[in-house]
């Protein structure tokens, strides 16, 4: 509830700093060079070259193939889980709530690492496997495994959601589904499972166009046999002609916006049909867990073996590649443990840079990005005008820029803006970056602050004499506070475990771990990239314990 | 308007989008008067509080308080809620949490910028005047919710506002409670002379709290005047039904003498009533009278019918008898236990009202 005037230029601030880099993307692609280049005029033969491209084709092929299956496995057992965890007598759910979400907070560049230094052709878990069994099954670099590995790693996106719509499901309309005369699951299977179908719908969207933006797993797991899909395409492409090929990325770019900003605006449309639905939920009195009798140690026991391969897996594998100096076939681990990774990170300066700044951007960067983002909630909170509607829109087109190419187009910002270009080497333009891409998460965080705040106490504000201004200085925000407090730590957590918005930033003053990671797996230093993706862990696990030791809710 | 008038809406019109809530209200609030908002929900009776307040957006009319114009549609006036300068206590009572009993009552005077120490001295005055000194320090969580209405009655009074608005403000408390603090409330407002605004949604609290009471239907005035006024001469079916426990039945109109005139109802029963209606002999009509109004007759008799008596029910204070007449259920009130059986039943015809 600001006045009139900083509210416009607040509109107006964030509208340039969505729809300037946006712009600009698009501008790009229908240019016949770089920008920067005075030849460059319009034209569409960008779209031409790739569209030859078999490369490009084959990407997309391979983009639709992840997006689709990743959904396929991700969705059923996303929801399965949430039903374990929220309707059943399941032995220690409050003790897997947290562990549960821990694939949402590591970086996929991190846990692609982590799966080829476990499950690689040496990994250890292959190297232990293969002297128990006598040979290896699988193949981590087809792109069936990244497939698998992906739609695991996104079960936890699916269970958020689905969860928290069967937690605000009243146990009313289960109840009476019970005296009808339904078995528990026939409950779940003609009642419950049906009310929460929106929310499966949408996160189904979701799911799928995070399949249009997965960047890290592919990256790393789909290099050794040349699985490209969109995203990696694009990032070769950097190299591909020798001269900066701005006009091909831009191409591609907007192919992927093309697709993934349509099921944005779907996506939206499903979330006001799934609070619909939600509204007419009834009393939520305490419900009644179902009894899984003999049933619960195969559904504990599927779900640690889930928890083993999504998380176990490609932590220990890290942890362990970080402190060792050689592994592989009837080498004795014991023998080559090392600290030797950690003493090259801490002798590099870049190495130190990188992570200094990436605390200063999960700190610091994180209150400025809530601050802003606190801004905005205010211009548009309890306003039902034109101007919040545009908000509204503006803060969802981010959300389907992947963070990559939000990356690269902040970056032709920092280039093409006169006056902004000597910022282009300074942290600045990472946090800016950063703040843009999770701006869409950051105001649900806020938002949902917000609307805690009754309605009454604000207009008990307005009628005792206080302007909008006050209003929120004095009511409206002290009362958030807690909700500020939560939304600063999942920020922290989001932006260390950031790592694709960073790559095309990436220059001296400017490290930080996740592009440091991706440029240095480019160029072969696992060892080093090993102790770097373990401190990475350890700062997203920080955010983690100090999050939960304050009480803050992971979901809504 | 005479000059004893603090707050005039005048033909004040609302909407939400296309949907009309107000559709052109006046009505005057005098100096030390209180008049109730009544009226069933989406009445609009809310609304029209909240458009006062400044918390709604009205599209046409205007409101002047103390001779001040804050509202004015024609003349494109519309004073923020902040300056309006009105004490509004809400339904929920919206004590701020983060602050104590005391600063949510200072709030307004900080606004003001009193100086600090008359703060003091004013915040606990209006407390003490409240029965609330006791608890300045206390945050509202840790109050009854009793306790949370007085103060912020104490925050709406505080500022001295020449008009304050009760939104609702018995709804909160338990049925108990809702009595005492009925009998309580209406003995402050005239106690510290206040010119006050209440809505309400139930008749009897509307009739025990206020002088003037305004039944809203569907956006507008159905009919406005004393609660004597309301219950004893409603002038339309609306106000009739609403405003009491009635015997309902319809009919068609047998025959008319003046103000008066014979229903021949459905049920086979014809009485004699006061007309409050057009419609012309043969046309549908609904007689309409008290529950306290039909009483037990000995015999036979003008407007007396003969009925069967199912059961008798123990309120506590008085019995109620339910009756069968044809296909309608009628009730009346009695001081003791009646056997089921025929029974006659006396419809009074000054209390028979013909809609």
């Amino acid at each position: 509830m600001l006045q009139t005037l900083p509210r416009r230029a607040v509109v107006a601030l964030l509208a340039l700093s969505v729809f300037f880099p946006l712009g600009l993307v698009i501008y790009q692609s229908v240019l016949s060079g770089p920008f920067f280049m005075p030849a460059a005029k319009l034209s569409l033969e960008s779209f031409a070259f790739i569209f030859d491209d078999p490369d490009f084709w084959s990407a997309a092929k391979n983009t639709f193939a992840v997006a689709i299956g990743m959904s396929v496995i991700a969705i059923p057992l996303g929801a399965i889980l949430a039903f374990i965890m929220v309707r059943t007598d399941l032995p220690g759910r409050k003790w897997l709530e947290t562990p549960i979400l821990i694939p949402i907070f590591v970086s996929p560049v991190v846990l692609g690492f982590g799966y080829v230094v476990s499950l690689g052709p040496v990994g250890f878990f292959s190297v232990w496997f293969q002297e128990l069994f006598g040979g290896v099954p699988w193949n981590i670099y087809s792109l069936a495994s990244i497939i698998v590995i992906a739609g695991l790693t996104h079960v936890p996106h699916v269970y958020l959601y689905s969860s928290s719509a069967l937690r605000n499901l009243g146990s009313d309309v289960e109840e009476a589904a019970r005296l009808s005369g339904a078995s528990p699951f026939r409950v779940a299977r003609d009642v419950s499972i049906p009310m929460v179908s929106p929310a499966l719908l949408y996160v189904g969207v979701l799911v799928f166009f995070l399949g249009f933006e997965i960047f890290g797993l592919p990256l790393i797991l789909g290099d050794p046999e040349g699985h490209l899909v969109l995203t990696t395409y694009l990032y070769k492409l950097t190299n591909k002609l020798g001269t900066p090929s701005y006009h091909l990325m831009a191409a591609v770019a907007t192919c992927i916006i093309a697709v993934t900003f349509p099921l944005v605006l779907l996506q939206r449309a499903l979330l006001k049909n799934a609070q619909r639905f939600v509204s007419m939920k009834g009393k939520s009195a305490r419900q009644r867990p179902l009894m899984l009798g003999p049933w619960k140690w195969l559904a504990f026991g599927l779900i640690l073996a889930w928890l083993f391969i999504t998380v176990v897996v490609p932590v220990s594998g890290i942890a362990l590649r970080s402190v060792v100096s050689s592994w592989g076939q009837g080498v004795n681990l014991l023998e080559v443990l090392t600290l030797d990774h950690f003493h090259a990170v801490f002798e590099e300066n870049t190495m130190i840079r990188s992570i200094i700044n990436s605390v200063l951007i999960g700190t610091l960067g994180g209150a400025l990005a809530v601050g802003g983002y606190l801004a905005i909630g205010l211009t548009t909170h309890r306003k039902n005008d034109g101007l919040s509607r545009f908000v509204d829109y503006i803060v969802l087109t981010p959300r389907a820029i992947p963070g990559l190419m939000a990356g690269l187009a902040v970056f032709w910002v920092f280039l093409f803006v006169p006056f902004l270009a000597p910022l282009r080497s300074t942290l600045f333009s990472v946090w800016f970056a950063y703040a843009v891409v999770w701006l869409a998460y950051g105001m649900r965080l806020i938002q949902s602050a917000l609307m805690q705040v009754g309605p009454e106490l604000e207009e008990a504000g307005r009628l005792v004499g206080a302007s909008n201004a006050r209003v929120s200085r004095d009511i409206t925000v002290p009362l958030v506070r807690n909700g500020l407090l939560g939304a600063w730590l999942l920020i922290f957590m989001i932006f260390e475990r950031e790592y694709s918005t960073g790559v095309y930033l990436l220059s001296p003053g400017t490290e930080v771990i996740g592009a440091q990671i991706v440029s240095l797996w480019a160029s072969g230093a696992v060892d080093v990239v090993a102790a770097l993706s373990l401190i990475n862990m350890a700062l997203v696990g920080i955010g983690l314990a100090v999050a939960l030791r304050f009480g803050v809710k992971l979901h809504d | 308007m005479t000059d004893k008038t603090i707050l005039s809406v005048d033909n004040l019109a609302l909407s939400y989008g296309s949907n009309p809530i107000l559709k052109g209200v006046s009505m005057q609030l005098k100096r030390g008067e209180v008049v109730s908002l009544l009226g069933p929900s989406g009445s609009g009776k809310t609304t029209l509080l909240r458009a006062v307040a400044g918390l709604e957006q009205p599209h046409h009319g205007s409101v002047t308080i103390a001779g001040r114009a804050i509202y004015d549609a024609a003349a494109n006036i519309d004073i923020p809620a902040e300056k309006r300068d009105l004490g509004l206590v809400f339904q929920s009572y919206a004590l701020w949490p983060h602050k104590t009993v005391f600063d949510n009552v200072a709030y307004p005077l900080k606004l003001r910028k009193v100086a600090q120490n008359e703060i003091v001295q004013r915040v606990h005055a209006a407390l003490k005047n409240l029965g609330l000194d006791h608890l300045a320090e206390r945050y509202p969580h840790q109050l009854s919710g009793g306790q949370q209405q007085r103060v912020s009655i104490a925050r709406a009074l505080v500022y001295n506002p020449p008009v304050i608005l009760l939104d609702e403000p018995l709804s909160n408390l338990d049925a108990k409670m809702r009595e005492e603090a009925r009998a309580w409330l209406r003995n402050l407002i005239v106690e510290m002379q206040l010119s006050a605004l209440v809505v309400t949604h139930d008749q009897s609290e509307a009739m025990a709290m206020s002088d003037r009471i305004l039944l809203l239907n569907g956006g507008v005035i159905e009919q406005q005047g004393t609660p004597t006024d309301m219950y004893g001469q409603p002038q339309t079916y609306f106000v009739a039904d609403f405003m009491g426990s009635n015997n309902i039945m319809t009919g068609r109109i047998g025959d008319i003498k003046g103000g008066e005139a014979r229903i021949d109802l459905d049920n086979g029963i014809s009485v004699w009533g006061l007309r409050r209606t057009n419609a012309a002999i043969g046309h549908e009509a609904k007689a309409v009278i008290r529950v306290e109004q039909a009483r037990l007759a000995d015999a036979g008799g003008h407007n007396r019918t003969e009925v069967d008596l199912v059961t008798s029910m123990f309120l506590g204070d008085r019995y109620e008898y339910v009756f069968h007449a044809g296909k309608d259920l009628l009730r009346s009130w009695g001081t003791r236990h009646e056997a089921p059986g025929k029974r006659w039943l006396e419809l009074p015809g000054d209390a028979v009202w013909i809609f």
